[in-house]
């Protein structure tokens, strides 16, 4: 009998950030322009002692303005949508729930086009009207998906699956009845782009992404040995002393939270929030001490690789990033799930 | 409790070194502000403001010696405008004139490369508003890069002129863009004249089929049919309305014209489109009058001009008689664009 | 099957090292409950005021056919549910009014097993019987280790301790349940229809198992089922429903009457008294 101590979960943790180091390093090497790794060292050492005029002309806009930018953007991402992933696979009670499957990355979507429509170049007016988006559908889902008064976890899937499906109508109909040019991009979006998100004051911008996905993520991880328990059943855990209700709401709106943050920044990157979870349980098992901040190093790995593969594959062409979480995801999926019939 | 601590200050420390980061990168973002791209070993030239085609205020350096464009139109432009030597690349999709596929590429016009565009230390990105993104320009723009956005999706051919001329001006070959402009409204001109007191046709403009659509009355598009003696029948206020084959039988036109560009293109869609059952029963597929004319048709480029013609000639062949085509040759001479390709006219695709 | 005989492994000593009341107090007075399918519908079904107590050391079965209020009756002692008239007490203390991780630590439900989602290891699930104890984030100690494995001992499913969940055979994993339920330390261990998917050997196992947990660990245990005949062998007392009402509570022999059994269960009975004083109910062929 060997149970979950902190020690195991700080070694793995810390097996995890080494792996998102070398990811990182690896992102910041490759790209449409080669940098060797000496110029990467440079430009960085360069950076954080704030000799910004000796470094390498042209290097401090690629290193510092577009690709630490975006890794960093990939790895916050990667971690929300993860710990989302694997609180709703929790709340639903379903091995095949993803963060899109209650409808917030729908409502994000649809915040994004009416801002697009509205205001196009005002500077991130996307992004909030993405987040209002998505608060809107969660709260809207949540109130669908009570029975008695609580969250029950079928009729708030059926709520989720019929808010998406609604808000996507509603998302085709404008993209075909609109004929504005800014909507163009909503097609880039709805895949997935951590590319040309660049805010007028980055600071601001990556400290509070930061803080509300540590207190997103905290909450969840706060009711993780609530969850062990929920998943042996809701009746079970009850009678253990667990407060399910409650715990139902936190993980609700945290998750949706995580997600609402990743989709309004970088659209609907997909597959990461499904696949992640259940990777990290293959590896390190079911506990979701253990498994919150595994899937979100996890995560955050998974999206700093597949956006330097969508990168660098077929340079300088940039596949979105979502058709990479894809088609890796895919297969992974498929051996998982022939495993599981063992 | 121990292992508690150990592990919370080391999670700790990994959060600070993370959020510290971004205080690092917004150095950045703030240096870049008084100059024009990122290289801190050249000294800023003197920059010219001005206010793109969109709005946005663009600081243009006096010498455009690296110019960067993000559409297939703006390298035929830049091309046309005689500064193909001063572009550094283009896009995948630019192929028109031929010397630009073989330029550096920097991705698709929809997601270019930052990375590849910044590393070629342009002075000039020019993009457009009828297939580049917005967040591009903001990113580029963010970048320290200028970034000139024409206007690609005008509502005329002439504003369309007028947008190229602007831009001539801008760049600094506006000698080069008088001519070029100049030449463009002599031809829509004498076009103009030619069919004066000709019925206009009526047409149906495929832009692109399954499933079927076609343009709007506000493109330059349906302008530039009007320029060519042709009334586009659809009349719907967006841009790209999709249209179901129902319609197209309500609203029976005279001649549907596709812009595939290449040569044989008129005649394998007429036997298509002789085999499809409501299509077949159309007038304009039963007398034969499927036409094909240029990409350029749907570009805003000095190029569209030439399917302006070649469009004129496909549904107006009687304008287009031998007499009239030895009045063009000569004054083509005397200009300095090459003769228009001769023999076509009724029911033979024009070679091109 | 029955490992109950090969349970030689002596109860270890130490079994609960950390002071455990004793066996709580069980008090029912006049609970009834009713409950609607929905706020405005007429009661759907009612439990008529039921009164009985149980102790430390007893073993005792709440007894009735199909939809005549057992599980309510359950849900109502676990303190799911307020009764609407009546209190249900144990150990002086009204069961609805403890608070959650309180009333976990002193009464215990067994249910049927619902299907677990993600795998998961035998010693896993009853470690998590420790959750009551502690903080709510927390990581089990050696002690709670311990507990675990006492109480998988105490269920004779030691050496089950790594197996995965999913490959229990329906009988190892009723054990592992109840030493999940052991886990959390209760002194009252309630138990719904637990016998239901065993066959006769694994009802009888468990049946013996309970009985020398309230004799030897002194529990009070209390089992709703329909078994008449296990529960007459082994239950100090029974409490007998009847479409919501309390017919009768006392010794099986004080209940088991023909007259009221055949009402009850509306079929053709016959009972038997056996030498032990405990009696046999017969059911009655067409002959």
């Amino acid at each position: 009998m060997r149970p979950l101590t902190p020690r195991r979960i700080a070694w793995v943790c810390a097996g995890l950030f080494g792996v998102l180091f070398v990811a990182g390093v690896i992102s910041l090497r490759l790209g449409a322009y080669p940098i060797s790794v000496r110029d990467i060292v440079t430009t960085l050492f360069q950076g954080v002692i704030g000799r910004w005029d000796d470094m390498p002309g042209g290097l401090k806009s690629i290193v510092w303005e577009i690709r630490l930018p975006r890794i960093m953007l990939g790895i916050l991402v990667g971690a929300s949508l993860s710990t989302a992933g694997a609180g709703f696979q929790a709340l639903l009670r379903n091995p095949l729930a993803d963060p899109y499957v209650l409808g917030v990355s729908s409502g994000a979507a649809l915040g994004a086009i009416i801002s697009l429509i509205a205001a196009p170049h005002a500077p991130g007016a996307i992004q909030l009207a993405a987040f209002a988006g998505a608060a809107a559908t969660i709260a809207a889902v949540y109130f669908l998906g009570r029975r008695g008064g609580q969250l029950d976890s079928a009729t708030l899937l059926l709520a989720g699956i019929v808010a998406a499906s609604f808000l996507s109508a509603i998302i085709m109909f404008l993209m075909t009845t609109l004929s504005g040019r800014d909507l163009r991009g909503m097609a880039f979006w709805l895949m997935g782009d951590l590319g040309t998100i660049s805010p007028a004051n980055p600071v601001r911008w990556f400290e509070a992404l930061f803080a509300v996905f540590v207190i997103a993520a905290g909450a969840i991880y706060a009711t993780s040995s609530d969850l062990n328990l929920i998943l042996t059943g809701e009746q079970e855990a009850r009678h253990l002393g667990v407060n399910v209700n409650r715990v139902k709401l936190v993980v609700y709106v945290a998750a949706s939270v995580l997600t609402g943050l990743a989709v309004s920044v970088s659209g609907a990157i997909g597959y990461v929030g499904l696949l992640v979870p259940h990777l990290m349980r293959m590896m390190f098992g079911t506990d979701y001490r253990l498994l919150v901040p595994t899937s979100a190093l996890g995560g955050a790995i998974l999206v700093v690789l597949a956006d330097t593969l969508a990168r660098t594959i077929v340079s300088p062409t940039e596949l979105p990033v979502g058709a990479m979480t894809a088609i890796a995801g895919a297969p992974v999926f498929i051996y998982l799930m022939r495993r599981r019939v063992r | 409790m121990r292992a508690w601590h150990r592990g919370f200050i080391a999670a700790a420390a990994v959060g600070a070194l993370i959020a510290s980061a971004p205080r690092v990168v917004a150095q950045t973002g703030a240096q870049n502000e008084s100059r024009v791209y990122g290289d801190p070993g050249v000294a800023p030239t003197h920059p010219l403001e001005v206010t793109d085609d969109v709005g946005r205020r663009v600081k243009l350096p006096f010498e455009l010696k690296r110019i960067v464009t993000l559409a297939p139109n703006l390298t035929e432009t830049i091309y046309a405008l005689g500064l193909g030597d001063r572009l550094v690349a283009d896009t995948n999709y630019c192929d028109t004139p031929p010397a630009a596929k073989a330029k550096a590429h920097v991705g698709d016009p929809q997601n270019p490369s930052l990375e590849a565009i910044v590393a070629l230390q342009p002075d000039l990105v020019l993009a457009t508003t009828s297939i580049n993104r917005v967040a591009t320009a903001d990113a580029l723009e963010r970048l320290g890069i200028a970034v000139y956005t024409t206007a690609g999706d005008t509502q005329t051919v002439l504003q369309m002129i007028d947008s190229i001329a602007r831009l001539a001006d801008l760049i600094g070959a506006g000698q080069q863009g008088a001519e070029v402009i100049g030449q463009m409204r002599q031809r829509l001109d004498t076009l103009h004249a030619r069919l004066a007191d000709r019925p206009m046709v009526h047409v149906l403009f495929v832009v692109s089929e399954p499933p079927l659509i076609t343009i709007g009355q506000n493109t330059f598009i349906a302008d530039a049919l009007r320029w060519a003696g042709a009334e586009s029948v659809v009349l719907s206020k967006q841009n790209w309305p999709q249209l179901s084959i129902e319609e197209v039988v309500r609203l029976q036109p005279e001649y549907i014209v596709f812009s595939e560009g290449h040569a044989g293109a008129a005649v394998e869609e007429l036997a298509e489109l002789r085999s499809r059952p409501v299509w077949r029963e159309l007038d304009a597929v039963e007398m034969g009058h499927v036409v094909d004319v240029s990409e350029e048709a749907v570009r805003p480029s000095p190029g569209l001009v030439d399917a302006i013609e070649q469009l004129a000639r496909e549904v107006h062949p009687e304008v287009f008689s031998r007499k009239n085509e030895i009045q063009d040759v000569e004054s083509a001479w005397a200009g300095l664009k090459p003769a228009p390709t001769t023999g076509c006219g009724g029911l033979s695709p024009c070679a091109r | 099957m029955s490992e109950i005989a090969g349970d030689t492994s002596p109860l270890l000593p130490s079994v609960m090292p950390s002071p455990r009341a004793p066996g709580a107090r069980l008090k029912v007075e006049q609970a009834s409950f009713a409950y609607a399918a929905t706020d405005r519908s007429a009661p759907k079904f009612t439990l008529g005021p039921t009164s009985f107590e149980a102790q430390q050391r007893e073993l005792v079965a709440i007894l009735g056919p199909n939809a005549s209020g057992k599980s309510t009756l359950l849900g109502l002692l676990a303190g799911l549910a307020r009764p609407l008239s009546g209190r249900i007490e144990v150990d002086g203390t009204e069961v609805s009014l403890l608070d959650l991780r309180t009333r976990a630590q002193r009464i215990a439900l067994v249910q049927q097993e619902s299907e677990l989602l993600f795998p998961l290891r035998v010693w896993e699930y009853v470690l998590q019987g420790r959750y009551p104890y502690g903080r709510r984030l927390r990581f089990e100690s050696s002690e709670d280790c311990l507990l675990a494995g006492n109480a998988l001992a105490q269920v004779g499913a030691d050496a089950l301790r790594d197996r995965w969940m999913d490959q229990l055979s329906g009988g190892e994993k009723q054990r592992v349940i109840l030493a999940r339920a052991l886990a959390q330390q209760p002194s009252l261990l309630l138990l719904d229809e637990p016998t239901q998917h065993l066959d006769i050997g694994g009802k009888v196992e468990l049946l013996r198992r309970l009985r020398k947990l309230a004799d030897d660990s002194r529990y009070t245990v209390l089992v709703v089922t329909h078994e008449l005949n296990l529960a007459a062998e082994f239950c100090d007392r029974i409490v007998l429903l009847h479409k919501g009402k309390c017919l009768r509570v006392g010794t099986p022999a004080e209940v088991y009457e023909r007259e009221l059994l055949e009402e009850v269960f509306e079929a053709p009975l016959e009972v038997e008294m056996r030498a032990s004083g405990r009696p046999r109910v017969i059911a009655r062929g067409n002959y």
